[in-house]
């Protein structure tokens, strides 16, 4: 199979749990390889769509399909994913080895062959010292390790981290993120991790699916995601921004003319007109001061926070809008608290959304 | 100076006090296991191998080398391990659906276990008696269903003496085994499932071990009751099964052989913490 060809493909999954929508026809297509995180708030179905993949959950509709092979009716032990939960469900009757070795030995592999592959996946892991260790005996990170290493030893075809850092400490937990990415990436491993950290989004995969109320938003690379959001919904959960309402007064071609409380502003977008919406920008792209062919607004600097390499500045603008910017320490004076000031913006990197899909 | 030095020589008989106060609340309840428990065991141990004449191991001989006392002895393990095994196959499955039911359900089904606990075990042997004799309930509704034409006899047979001893003793299974299964994360199974494991390998590599602990305490509860029951047998099945404890009594009671009597319990006592020993064993081999 080909670098660049289909290893899963989640086609048009639908779940409902009583009244609610859990997945609403979710179509996801991952190549084998990569590395893709389900981006979302608690209850938008992220973990739902994983147990569907791993047979855990039984969609009402839709298919699964993986390494080729549909999958949609196939009991989850004839799967071969493999699985690290949150809780990791490490078997406390048993040792790391013996952990480690539940896949192999389940499948009747030969006792040198399971040797082989369980010292392969410890040492994969950095824990070739400890197999003959109880679970018990293991800090949080040494038993999220393992249960890496027990979900890589039977080689799955797909592996699937459900908010598997998110029971680690904030230093260790970005420690993690940055090895496990490289160690996915060695073993050429496909990946599906369920978070709703965005940090760890963006840090971990190379597509990062925005889901909320049982749709995925938007499907993109990490970069392209903060840089092009396409819903307000993924707009706000990933990164910082500047939102202010308005309605649109004319629209040409993939762009439009807004009036806001702060003025007329222009933003990339197709509406008719009179249409309600939220123009929207990042931090970054507001300076100090006007710009040609831009927006802009004044205000009040409201507050000032230091974050080293960068200052974030928000503005009170009145009329209940606000302004948020990045300034790098580079961009001259930081303007202090109650200082009167001017921000603008490229028109370019300013998106209008729909109002109604506040989040 | 003097501030700083103050604090030395009070701190010192600090430690000595807080060890003598734990004594002091350790030392109530040392008395009363020892008096209660550890005391008469010794006396009951004494009892059977001292008489007039001294030093004797004359009852354990009987006990050990007569035919009708080891049958005695064989029944006494017999009612111990069929109730013990019923009540397990039982009681496993159960504790399962326990754990599973919700809300209203669970309560009830928690309550029709936690109350016949209440009632004597006098009272749940003659409700048997009750149910099983020939003019009793069973009996006459099988009659008047015609599925029988005559009276089974079931009363004071080897089946009434098990059946009435699981229903009895059944609650000490249940409640240890769903105490473990109540609380077993169900992503065991799930990460067993996705690991390759079927549904009877999961059970067998992965519940099984894990609510091994429960089956163990179920086990050792139920046995030691049963092996050591004497109002079950003595109101099911009677003088035709002679276990341990109708022994004991007999020998207390009627035939005044205090010692004999000791010598039983002793043995009795023995396969009890036989049993209990080698299930504590077993839950905590590491595998």
């Amino acid at each position: 199979m080909s670098e660049s060809s289909p290893h899963l493909v989640v086609r048009g999954v639908s779940k409902r749990y009583g009244p609610t929508t859990v997945l609403d026809h979710i179509d996801l297509t991952i190549r084998r390889g990569e590395l893709v995180t389900l981006l979302g708030p608690s209850g938008c179905g992220k973990t739902t769509l994983l147990r569907a993949i791993a047979g855990l959950a039984q969609p009402d509709t839709g298919k699964v399909e993986l390494a080729g092979r549909d999958i949609t009716n196939v009991p989850p032990h004839k799967r071969n994913v493999g699985v690290v939960f949150q809780s990791y469900a490490l078997f406390p009757h048993l040792t790391v080895a013996g952990n480690v070795a539940f896949g192999l030995k389940v499948r009747g592999a030969a006792k040198r062959e399971i040797d082989a592959a369980v010292e392969r996946a410890l040492s994969l892991v950095k824990l070739g010292h400890l197999g003959g260790r109880r679970i018990s005996a293991l800090s949080g990170g040494q038993q999220q390790r393992v249960a890496l290493a027990r979900a890589i030893a039977v080689e799955p075809d797909v592996l699937l981290f459900d908010e598997a850092l998110s029971a680690l400490d904030r230093k260790l937990r970005e420690e993690m993120q940055v090895e496990l990415r490289r160690l996915l990436q060695d073993v050429k491993a496909t990946a599906i991790f369920v978070t709703h950290d965005q940090d760890e989004a963006l840090t971990m995969s190379d597509r990062v699916a925005v889901m909320n109320k049982g749709r995925i938003e938007q499907l993109a690379e990490p970069r392209e995601l903060y840089l092009r959001p396409a819903s307000l919904f993924a707009l706000n959960f990933v990164g910082l921004s500047t939102r202010i309402s308005g309605t649109v007064l004319a629209a040409d071609n993939g762009k439009v003319d807004v009036e806001t409380k702060l003025g007329r502003m222009s933003a990339l977008g197709n509406f008719q007109a009179g249409s309600p919406v939220i123009v929207a920008a990042r931090p970054e792209q507001l300076r100090l001061g006007e710009q040609g062919e831009a927006n802009s607004a004044a205000g009040r600097v409201r507050s000032v926070v230091f974050q080293g390499s960068r200052t974030l500045v928000e503005v009170d603008a009145g009329a209940g809008e606000s302004l948020l910017a990045e300034l790098s320490g580079r961009d001259g004076a930081i303007p202090r608290v109650h200082d009167e000031i001017r921000l603008s913006w490229p028109v370019t990197e300013t998106f209008a959304f729909p109002m109604e899909a506040q989040a | 100076m003097t501030e700083a030095a103050l604090p030395a020589p009070v701190a010192a008989p600090a430690v000595d006090r807080e060890r003598l106060a734990a004594i002091g609340f350790v030392l109530p309840s040392f008395v009363i296991i020892a008096g209660v428990f550890a005391l008469p065991l010794v006396l009951l141990l004494g009892v059977s191998v001292v008489d007039a004449n001294g030093l004797t191991f004359a009852h354990y001989k009987r006990l050990l080398g007569t035919p009708y006392y080891l049958g005695v002895i064989w029944n006494s393990l017999r009612l111990g391990l069929l109730t013990t095994l019923i009540a397990f196959l039982i009681s496993y499955p159960a504790a399962f659906a326990l754990a599973r039911a919700r809300g209203a359900l669970r309560s009830v089904l928690l309550a029709t276990l936690f109350l016949p606990l209440a009632a004597s075990v006098i009272v749940k042997a003659f409700a048997w008696t009750i149910l099983l004799r020939s003019d009793g309930i069973v009996n006459e509704t099988l009659i008047a269903l015609g599925i029988i034409e005559d009276p089974i006899r079931m009363i004071f047979t080897e089946t009434a003496l098990i059946v009435g001893a699981v229903n009895i003793f059944l609650p000490f299974m249940i409640l240890p085994i769903y105490a473990i299964v109540a609380q077993l994360d169900p992503r065991y199974a799930e990460a067993a499932a996705t690991l390759g494991a079927s549904p009877v390998g999961t059970f067998f590599r992965v519940i099984l071990p894990l609510t091994l602990p429960g089956i163990i305490a179920g086990v050792a509860l139920v046995f030691s009751l049963s092996v050591s029951a004497y109002v079950v047998p003595t109101l099911l099945i009677g003088e035709k099964y002679p276990t341990l404890a109708t022994t004991i009594a007999k020998a207390y009671l009627l035939a005044r052989e205090p010692g004999f009597g000791a010598a039983a319990g002793v043995v009795l006592l023995a396969i009890a913490i036989a049993v209990v020993a080698l299930s504590a064993r077993l839950s905590r081999e590491p595998k």
